[in-house]
């Protein structure tokens, strides 16, 4: 008996009709972004950089250019054998370009998903619990707030030591109070539907609660946030390996080889110009991408 | 007015209530940088490797190792440390660089006025070609020049700052020869008198218009490639903001009477849309002081971004806690002063 009783009114259960509802919003927003034209640009591109990412090990014409010198080659102005030229240790650029956009774009999905996972644990909470468990988180984020990010980014990355994962860490460990605003005033508007309060009267925990029943319904713009934050992150890791405490040589990342570049420009100006070009590519479409769903998200700010 | 009751005790009343709002702002502020300094304390012990070691060079013997922890007070326990290390900022000493042996508060007093005057003019730049586009793209919304002002700030805003500066330094400033390659003054003229620290400021206030102009032309390269960072959300929100003021039924009503639609949108609906603009402003120029870290480093700019790259490449510690406590209290101070003016722009807002 107690079983059925149970089974009639479970938390666990999402409706049907909510499902329904969910999905139908979604499908307007897909249906919303497919006009925006400049946004389909960004995407279709991103799915050509998503694919050279991924066979940039076949395709580049030099593969070992990713680390190993080759002396006979150095300082080639862009030719038919090398496309983008060589670098001063005779390193084809192209290759290297190839092989840093896979790097690229890990480095941004790591750092997005690091920071959206702490900001969203911290806002949630503070959200939903609010009185002094909000206060303390809150004014814990301001500290974060009250420094630029890049700065905080370069001394967290220094003192883990230098490194495109430490460079990860530290920018992620900066980046997360955007997303812990934003979750805490969603979350704190959620909690007040009626269908809340229903499931904690039928003994929903409060963390099944804020996971289950709460950020499913945060979640557009948390998806939104990320990826219009992508391309800055893929901006401020290659900063970092441009300043010296990011990506260490010989990895081909964008920022650390503009930084490789950096003396012999302008004369060996193709050192440091196609690495440049890539990150602004790449930055380019995830920008354009975002900036259509922000669209979707807030339909007001385009009527 | 005279309805409700005496006016000069109202105003007296406002002001009571600003400067209460202010206190209380003040007071706020303290944990949040009690907290900075704590992290960045506690990042500066994490430290790889062993400064002292790396500051005494590599032929140091363990006494001159110790000679030297004790000189910097390191060899106390680190509790202890960090109460020397707060007693000292509270009289404005930010210690001594390991690395360099300078004291950081003079570095620090030469640095911030840089800084300032580099992300102040970004500002200007940013502001005075943001604006504009936004109030043209809300005016033709959805039409062609509004597309074009939205890809051309989301294409500026992609480009890696330090690289777009690199390619304009050796454009403009060694191929063309028309701006200055580096620095913020002629290296061999003599700065004027330092009253604010902002040369362009101190240059007029000693009547000296030649180093105005010279000031003006160091600054105004790098200060234009930091600008292009804020200008697609100054646009942006600029364009957002103006949309929702041309929509208000208040434009319908002056457009009924009669008056000239020019005449609307100077009179009542920048007003209305500039409160939305002043705040994002205020925010990028947090942004652009972090933007002006790889500029600064570019443009050889005598400011807090070169120091503290130099110094966390030397994993010199007490620059960076210094540099990072300095930006926080700058920050703090702009996010007071626009909640402040943000309360007198817009007259519905109240502090208390």
């Amino acid at each position: 008996m107690a079983e059925k009783t149970h089974s009639i009114i479970d938390p666990e259960a999402v409706p049907q009709e909510a499902i329904h509802h969910r999905w139908e919003s979604w499908r307007r927003g897909i249906y919303r972004f497919r006009t925006n034209r400049m946004s389909m640009v960004g995407l279709v591109i991103l799915i050509f950089i998503l694919l050279v990412a991924i066979s940039a090990p076949w395709i580049a014409p030099y593969p070992e250019a990713a680390t190993r010198a080759n002396p006979l080659a150095r300082d080639q102005s862009p030719n038919e054998t090398y496309y983008f030229g060589t670098d001063r240790i005779g390193r084809d650029i192209f290759s290297r370009v190839l092989l840093g956009t896979g790097l690229a774009l890990r480095v941004g999905t790591t750092i997005v998903f690091m920071a959206s996972s702490i900001g969203v644990t911290i806002g949630a909470v503070s959200g939903y619990f609010g009185g002094w468990v909000e206060e303390l988180l809150m004014r814990f984020t301001d500290i974060f707030l009250t420094v630029p990010g890049l700065v905080l980014a370069i001394a967290f990355t220094a003192a883990l030591g230098r490194g495109i994962d430490n460079a990860m860490i530290g920018i992620a460990l900066v980046w997360w109070p955007g997303f812990a605003r934003m979750t805490r005033s969603q979350v704190i508007s959620i909690k007040e539907e009626p269908y809340v309060e229903a499931i904690y009267g039928l003994g929903g925990g409060h963390m099944r609660i804020i996971f289950r029943h709460i950020l499913p319904n945060a979640f557009s713009p948390i998806i939104i946030k990320m990826t219009t934050d992508f391309g800055f992150a893929v901006l401020t890791a290659a900063a970092l390996g441009f300043v010296g405490v990011g990506a260490q040589p010989p990895t081909p990342e964008w920022g650390a080889m503009i930084n490789f570049g950096r003396d012999y420009f302008p004369e060996r100006w193709w050192m440091s110009t196609f690495p440049g070009m890539a990150i602004w590519l790449m930055v380019f479409c995830w920008n354009l991408l975002g900036d259509g769903l922000r669209d979707v998200l807030d339909p007001r700010s385009r009527r | 007015m005279g309805a409700h009751g005496n006016p000069v005790d109202h105003s007296t009343n406002a002001t009571m209530n600003i400067y209460i709002y202010v206190l209380r702002r003040l007071l706020l502020v303290i944990p949040v940088l009690l907290g900075l300094s704590l992290i960045t304390f506690s990042i500066s012990r994490l430290v790889p490797g062993d400064p002292v070691g790396l500051a005494a060079g590599p032929q140091s013997t363990p006494e001159i190792r110790e000679r030297m922890a004790a000189e910097f007070g390191l060899d106390r326990p680190i509790p202890e440390q960090y109460i020397n290390y707060m007693a000292g900022v509270l009289q404005l000493d930010f210690g001594r660089s390991l690395y360099t042996k300078r004291d950081v508060n003079i570095e620090l007093q030469a640095r911030i006025p840089a800084t300032l005057e580099l992300t102040l003019a970004a500002i200007i730049f940013a502001s005075t070609i943001g604006i504009p586009l936004g109030i043209v793209s809300s005016l033709h919304q959805n039409k062609p020049p509004d597309h074009v002002s939205r890809l051309l700030t989301l294409f500026f805003v992609s480009f890696p700052s330090f690289w777009l500066a690199m390619i304009f330094q050796s454009a403009l400033g060694v191929y063309w020869d028309i701006t200055p390659v580096a620095g913020r003054f002629p290296r061999l003229a003599l700065p004027p008198q330092r009253v604010t620290g902002l040369l362009s400021i101190d240059s007029l206030l000693a009547g000296d218009l030649t180093a105005f102009f010279s000031t003006l032309h160091h600054i105004a390269l790098p200060a234009f490639v930091l600008s292009l960072g804020a200008l697609a959300s100054i646009t942006r929100i600029t364009r957002a903001s103006m949309l929702e003021a041309l929509n208000n039924e208040s434009v319908r009503t002056e457009r009924s009477i009669g008056i000239p639609w020019a005449l609307i949108v100077m009179k009542y609906v920048l007003r209305n849309a500039f409160t939305a603009t002043f705040t994002i402003i205020s925010l990028e120029f947090g942004w652009l002081m972090a933007g002006a870290v790889l500029v600064e480093a570019i443009f050889g700019w005598p400011g807090l971004g070169g120091y503290i790259v130099d110094a966390s490449l030397n994993n010199d510690f007490q620059p960076i806690m210094g540099v990072t406590l300095v930006y926080g209290v700058i920050f703090s101070t702009v996010n007071i002063i626009t909640d402040i003016c943000y309360g007198l722009i817009d007259p519905r807002i109240r502090f208390g």
